[in-house]
């Protein structure tokens, strides 16, 4: 679809990825924006093919972005990660939500004197302290334990002026109550998520819930929603469009969930991809009840190699 | 929150200015406990006498609570403690309303119940004869709790057999418990998420507001997609079942309580007459707000007014 306009309603089916409509894409797009949970890796596992894949579509000149809802880690981080899995990406060609949190609070002007509370991984904080700003929580709460006896006060720092909220596998008691005080007594104080992603492939064999799991917390203890700057908000698409100087329908978002990849695609204009490597079925990218169809589908990103017959 | 909604434009609250009147015109009070008849582990003045005095005008007593941490039983014991005589026939908390629930759906005995929430729901559920699994220590090792290694090849194992998932307030609260849960409630096929309450915050202590099981609640609806059915205040399940054991009209009920979203609520959906304390979450401004739309029948400072009412009576 060459369509410059976002066209979120579009219920079209998702057409199969085939040799001829693979050439096609590839003519009409000159930057690719993967996702990475389920379409480069699982976990800490490569999926097969991804190298030469990525190396074909340099070659032929295509720009690639890497755009990752996992907080956990930093842009630094991630590049480490890359190059561990053997794959050589610089880190101004990803845009993590980790990355996302630190720039919201930098394009509306957070005072630096704030502090920033973290129920989430190294990658928020790391991401906040480069922006410079101060930021409370994170891996440092994770052996902390609330006390609740008569005399024993909960305390809070009243100098926190926003909370970020993304995926924590240490999520406590302690973080939620820091957080919900946080929110509910500091006047003015932010409420961000860095996504509310249900469940993500944390490891290569199963689904493990997601940021959307501690966002659902403090939405429970708040009775608040959040800011998101994570897909599918189209927060990051600004960042994006900065470094690159392209429309972005000559690009192309590949990712393997339909309500955050898919949509962000969507919502930004970008053609859309859907890999069945990830989080999504192809019987649930067929459920009468799923709304968002991709322009097309294939099984994993490799099988961009295949079809062209490289 | 249950899609509640009250039918009909409440005119505002009324301050409580003649007691005898109201209790008169009712056989039965129910009575929230955390900052109403307690404030943590304090009695709030005035109660012993209050709760007598009505008992003497042959008055039922209930006392119904979205704390599930504690079984009736436990509950009991509490009131014992305090020095208040309450029987545990006349305690309905949470926990054992997730357990009734599950026993008038015929939750069949064959399969069992997941559990993330503190040791009352789970001595509910077993004197209800449920099998059930979970509950605040549940994959905690002996050193500590149990860390999750998010590496290759690890994976975690769900009971097949779970087909409901209880998600109540739980101070334990860990990614292992949320995984467990999650998996039960989205591979096992038609596995139930039942929640005792949404409550946001709760009075642990009688100093600040602590999060409440609305937030563990929350953590499952974002993992999960789905929504619970909510078995607490709001919520008139434990309206309903008490009204059908005790034989008695919801008309002739006054539901006394300190949350207007959970305890009041509760009361205009059962269509009890409704009084408003002030001595425990809300206050006068927060029911005077023109952000709040919910107006009970009656409020006053706290339930011993009822013997200083009847002592101004001319």
């Amino acid at each position: 679809m060459e369509s410059t306009t976002p066209n979120p309603t579009s219920t079209a089916a998702a057409e199969l990825l085939t040799g001829a409509n693979a050439k096609l894409l590839l003519d009409s797009v000159d930057a690719f924006l993967f996702d990475c949970d389920g379409v480069i890796w699982k976990g800490d596992k490569l999926i097969d093919g991804i190298p030469e894949t990525l190396e074909m579509l340099r070659s032929k000149g295509k720009k690639l972005v890497f755009v990752t809802n996992n907080s956990t880690k930093s842009r630094i981080q991630y590049a480490n990660k890359f190059r561990t899995l053997g794959l050589s990406v610089s880190q101004d060609e990803i845009f993590s939500s980790s990355f996302a949190a630190a720039m919201y609070l930098k394009v509306n002007q957070f005072p630096p004197q704030k502090k920033v509370y973290v129920i989430g991984g190294e990658g928020i904080v790391q991401e906040l302290q480069l922006a410079g700003f101060t930021a409370l929580g994170g891996p440092e709460d994770v052996e902390k334990r609330a006390q609740w006896k008569s005399n024993c006060l909960f305390e809070h720092d009243k100098d926190v002026g926003a909370v970020v909220v993304g995926l924590d596998p240490d999520i406590n008691y302690y973080k939620l109550q820091y957080g919900t005080l946080c929110i509910r007594e500091n006047p003015g104080c932010l409420f961000i998520a860095t996504n509310r992603d249900s469940v993500g492939h944390m490891t290569d064999l199963q689904e493990w819930p997601g940021a959307g799991c501690m966002v659902g917390a403090i939405c429970g203890s708040t009775e608040r929603e959040p800011v998101v700057v994570g897909k599918p908000s189209t927060f990051m698409m600004e960042f994006l469009l900065q470094k690159f100087n392209l429309s972005t329908s000559r690009m192309c978002m590949v990712g393997d969930r339909l309500d955050t990849d898919i949509l962000f695609g969507q919502n930004a204009g970008c053609k859309t991809l859907l890999v069945l490597s990830g989080v999504t079925t192809r019987s649930i990218l067929d459920d009468p009840s799923n709304k968002i169809q991709p322009d097309y589908y294939t099984n994993k990103v490799s099988d961009i190699l295949g079809l062209l017959g490289e | 929150m249950e899609g509640f909604t009250t039918t009909t434009t409440k005119a505002s609250a009324q301050p409580l200015e003649n007691a005898d009147v109201l209790i008169a015109s009712v056989e039965t009070f129910i009575f929230d406990c955390d900052g109403v008849i307690w404030k943590g582990d304090k009695l709030i003045d005035g109660v012993p006498e209050t709760l007598d005095m009505l008992r003497s005008k042959g008055k039922r007593l209930v006392f119904v609570t979205n704390n599930s941490t504690k079984s009736r039983k436990q509950y009991g014991k509490k009131f014992e403690t305090l020095g208040l005589s309450v029987s545990e026939e006349e305690i309905f908390a949470s926990s054992f309303a997730a357990a009734a629930y599950l026993k008038s759906i015929n939750f069949p005995k064959d399969k069992k119940v997941y559990v993330i929430g503190e040791d009352g729901i789970l001595k509910e559920l077993e004197l209800a004869g449920f099998q059930y699994l979970g509950g605040p220590k549940f994959g905690q090792q002996e050193d500590g709790e149990k860390k999750i290694e998010l590496k290759p090849g690890f994976l975690m194992e769900h009971d097949k057999d779970v087909g409901a998932v209880v998600v109540g307030f739980d101070r334990y609260f860990n990614y292992y418990k949320v995984q467990y849960g999650t998996l039960c409630i989205r591979e096992n096929p038609g596995c139930l998420f039942i929640a005792t309450n949404r409550d946001a915050v709760t009075h642990l202590t009688d100093a600040q507001e602590w999060a409440g099981g609305g937030s563990m609640v929350g953590a499952i609806c974002g993992s999960t997609q789905r929504e619970p059915h909510v078995v607490g205040k709001p919520s008139t399940f434990m309206m309903d079942y008490l009204a059908v054991k005790f034989g008695i009209l919801k008309s002739q009920i006054c539901m006394v309580g300190d949350r207007l979203d959970t305890d009041i609520l509760f009361g205009q959906n059962g269509g009890c007459k409704t009084l408003l304390v002030l001595s425990g979450v809300t206050t006068l401004s927060m029911l005077q707000s023109p952000n709040n739309s919910i107006q009970p029948d009656f409020y006053t400072n706290k339930i011993s007014d009822f013997l200083a009412s009847k002592a101004a009576t001319v």
